[in-house]
């Protein structure tokens, strides 16, 4: 971006000309072709390829080169893509999927059903890696009926496969290119999607450009570039002046500032991440309910996302995110009451003299250190002794997976983001017995056989609104039992040059900017 | 000398032997697993099983370590765990980044570091001296962070001179060097403020005084000269240490170095990235010394090396 210096004479002529310019635009003169993106984000890709990646910012770069089979608007309604609809049989075992005709991927290759089905069977192939196999694990095999049909045979039902099968993890590769790079095709993406990739420069930016080839409407900006700066505070003051277009997450601290700038417009939808304190239900103190419940009465979340996440989150009040098919908000809601809290742990005889063990990461949620030692404070507020322990990451989630006999989880700061707008991967991934570490991790071990065949039969179910049912019968299980210190659900905060319009932004903490119109 | 540059280069390769086995063992008792980390929050154990394999992880560290040294007798530094991209890649795209960064900031450091401490050893208690002692405490008490941020806000948000952060142009080189030179300028200064203090005060000055040498030349020929050595070490350690120390400026102003390379592989586990980058700086480090130790002798002819 140009930089230009400024004088004094420019000081007083530019505002009389922006003024002058503003009466003169209208509204209406909003560019249809964007020249260049530029969006500020936190940190390099490792890797473009959609199932070898778990991050949701590069999956969503990912999803700009590799269209997806489905794609699942904010409101969580599908659209078709690659696949032009799906039928299911009436056991819920079979989909047959319908394919676009007429693609090509960027690199010249036809997308029909033997590229789709050779996308599925490297993700299903148990040598390749695909950290987030499990998202898929219900699919047996993929048939090809005929050159644009594929056919995904389950191992058992499973209700909400549809919004499954539009997440990027298996959107289709070129079957030349993958043949072509090998493994070096982390670096050589090549889908079908809107975007090439022009240039990738490490750890300073990668540079996408439109793919003239593309089946679908014409994106209309010509490049994107994302550009990286680790520093939250740097691409704040590179938005405010002028030299990236799109802040993405920007420090929470200074959301209210950014609101009130008007050159910038700051987005911040309700995300199906949640943010809790797990609550060992099988080992310690708090396999007792009464104690799990008296936790929850101790903690103000209100107070937490006012005071300490700056309003970048909501109290939970169901067991899921508000944005996920299935949510429903609990009749009886866990409202701060240090009184209850301490009448509970009298019923429950809790020990005073014993210490609670908390542990925490740090960094890897918003202030999730300062929420632990808000918490903390909480329950020493009610008498409770507890000792908190910082970690981070790689050494924190390695203590997760540990199975009951040698875990030393007790009360546990996690965040848990399904990838799709369906409540299964929330109550399905985290509160199953089957879940329970070290086969998943549902590290609360919060296992009840009940619960396990309500959520099997709501997998069974392809009645939504039954479904829906199940799914409600199982989150008031779930929240009286109180597995977690139910604390709240985070926001994608995107902050951007008020000139934008026309930018989708996702509960799932993805954008989409290819069609926007700059005024 | 040619004997001496041999043996100093010869020394090198039990050094780097050192640091790799050294850096190999400690890594791995690091808590944390670099499959976990890889597979992220949701894998399943299965799946996290299936990447230690594929990484190797699996096997005894012993016969790792001996993998990985064949590997590096023959120059390959290996694959990154996060990029799957060959480590002297990934090094390579970032090395010329914090070679300029460094020597930008070295250069400033000098040309504003030295001057201020002859003219404060010169005129020692008077203003100019504490208002060098004090802007030295500054420099070296303020945090390079918050620097690089005031720096930004001043001269991208509100002047608009200069970009906030990035590279491409001599001006996204002009806030990351000032910010880091700030920190090594006071260094510099404090340093050459006390040596030629000691120096002014020899016997060998006070001779070239009375011999009627203008008072320029007693400061630059004889005082100065005497007083280079250890500012000379200083800076070569100074430039030692920004080489890999500079990770809270590179992420202030995105900068793609080294140093945020390290601290990124260091969070993910990374073993061969952090292998592979810590080797390097230990490269440059020793070369840093190496030319250190021969400006000694130039700069100073009682020094032999022979």
């Amino acid at each position: 971006m140009k930089n230009t210096g400024v004088s004094v004479r420019n000081i007083i002529l530019i505002p009389m000309l922006i003024v002058a310019l503003g009466l003169c635009v209208s509204p209406k003169n909003a560019q249809a072709e964007v020249k260049e993106l530029i969006i500020g984000i936190g940190i390099d890709a490792d890797t473009l390829l959609p199932y070898d990646q778990t991050t949701t910012l590069m999956q969503n770069m990912a999803d700009l080169i590799y269209d997806s089979f489905l794609y699942q608007d904010p409101e969580g309604k599908l659209h078709p893509r690659l696949a032009t609809g799906y039928e299911v049989s009436p056991d819920g075992l079979t989909y047959t999927i319908n394919l676009r005709k007429g693609v090509k991927f960027s690199d010249g290759t036809d997308f029909n059903a033997d590229a789709a089905k050779a996308g599925w069977d490297n993700v299903l192939n148990p040598k390749t890696r695909v950290p987030l196999r499990f998202a898929v694990g219900m699919v047996k095999e993929c048939v090809k009926i005929d050159d644009y049909t594929i056919q995904l045979k389950l191992k058992f039902a499973f209700a909400p496969l549809a919004p499954t099968i539009a997440m990027s993890l298996i959107s289709p590769i070129s079957p030349a290119a993958l043949k072509k790079y090998g493994e070096d095709i982390r670096q050589h993406p090549t889908g079908a999607g809107p975007y090439v990739l022009d240039k990738w420069v490490k750890g300073d930016r990668i540079e996408m450009v439109r793919n003239e080839n593309y089946w679908g409407e014409k994106p209309t900006v010509a490049k994107i570039i994302w550009k990286i700066v680790p520093e939250a505070a740097t691409r704040e003051a590179m938005l405010r002046a002028g030299q990236i277009h799109i802040c993405y997450k920007p420090l929470p601290s200074n959301v209210a500032a950014l609101k009130a700038d008007a050159n910038v417009t700051v987005e911040m939808p309700l995300d199906t991440r949640t943010i809790f304190m797990g609550l060992n239900y099988q080992k310690g103190v708090t396999t007792n309910k009464k104690v799990r419940q008296a936790f929850n009465y101790a903690v103000d979340k209100k107070a937490i996302v006012k005071k300490i996440l700056f309003g970048t989150a909501e109290p939970m009040d169901g067991p899921v995110s508000p944005k996920v098919f299935g949510y429903h908000k609990m009749a009886h809601q866990y409202d701060y009451n240090p009184e209850k809290a301490k009448q509970l742990l009298k019923e429950a005889n809790f020990d005073f003299s014993k210490t609670v063990s908390m542990r925490t990461p740090q960094g890897r949620y918003l202030f999730d250190r300062q929420v632990s030692e808000a918490i903390q404070a909480y329950l020493q507020a009610i008498g409770v002794k507890a000792e908190l322990r910082t970690y981070d990451w790689p050494t924190y989630v390695a203590g997760l997976l540990k199975p009951l006999e040698e875990s030393e989880l007790e009360v546990f700061l996690l965040g848990w983001g399904p990838l799709i707008l369906d409540a299964d991967m929330g109550l399905y991934g985290q509160f199953t017995c089957e879940v329970n570490p070290p086969k998943g991790l549902g590290a609360a071990f919060y296992c009840n056989p009940e619960y396990d065949k309500i959520m099997k039969a709501s997998r069974e179910e392809q009645d939504p609104q039954k479904r829906s049912a199940l799914l409600k019968q199982a989150s008031e299980m779930v929240w009286d039992d109180a597995p977690w210190m139910w604390l709240h659900v985070e926001k994608f905060v995107i902050a951007y040059s008020s000139k934008i319009k026309g930018m989708v932004v996702t509960p799932t903490e993805k954008f989409y900017p290819h069609y926007i119109t700059m005024q | 000398m040619h004997n001496y540059l041999i043996k100093r280069l010869l020394s090198t390769v039990p050094v780097l032997i050192g640091i790799s086995l050294l850096l190999f063992f400690m890594l791995r008792m690091l808590p944390g697993d670099p499959a976990q980390v890889l597979a992220g929050q949701m894998a399943t154990p299965q799946e996290i099983e299936n990447i230690r394999h594929q990484l190797g992880l699996d096997r005894p560290i012993y016969e790792q370590y001996a993998v990985y040294m064949s590997h590096l007798v023959r120059l390959d530094l290996g694959r990154s765990a996060r990029t799957q991209n060959p480590v002297i890649d990934e090094i390579w795209a970032r090395l010329p980044n914090t070679l300029l960064l460094t020597v930008v900031a070295i250069t400033l450091a000098c040309l504003f570091g030295i001057p201020a401490g002859i003219i404060s050893a010169v005129r020692p208690y008077s203003w100019i001296d504490y208002l060098v002692t004090i802007s030295a405490l500054f420099g070296m008490s303020m945090p390079v962070f918050w620097l690089g941020l005031m720096l930004v806000v001043v001269f991208a948000v509100i002047l608009q001179w200069l970009p906030a952060g990035g590279t491409g142009s001599w001006q996204h080189v002009i806030l990351p060097s000032v910010t880091l030179a700030s920190f090594v300028v006071a260094f510099i200064a404090r340093m050459t403020r006390s040596t030629m203090l000691e120096t002014l005060s020899q016997d060998f000055t006070t001779t070239a005084r009375s011999k009627g040498l203008t008072e320029k030349v007693v400061i630059v020929k004889h005082a100065l000269k005497n007083a280079l050595i250890p500012i000379i070490t200083v800076v070569g350690l100074q430039f030692g240490f920004l080489l890999g120390g500079a990770v809270l400026t590179e992420t202030v102003f995105a900068w793609p170095g080294l140093g945020r390379l390290l601290y990124d592989s260091i969070s993910a586990r990374d073993y061969p990235m952090i292998q592979g980058t810590i080797l390097i700086f230990g490269l440059l480090y020793i070369f840093v010394n190496l030319v250190v130790d021969l400006i000694y002798a130039f700069v100073d002819p009682r020094i032999r090396y022979d």
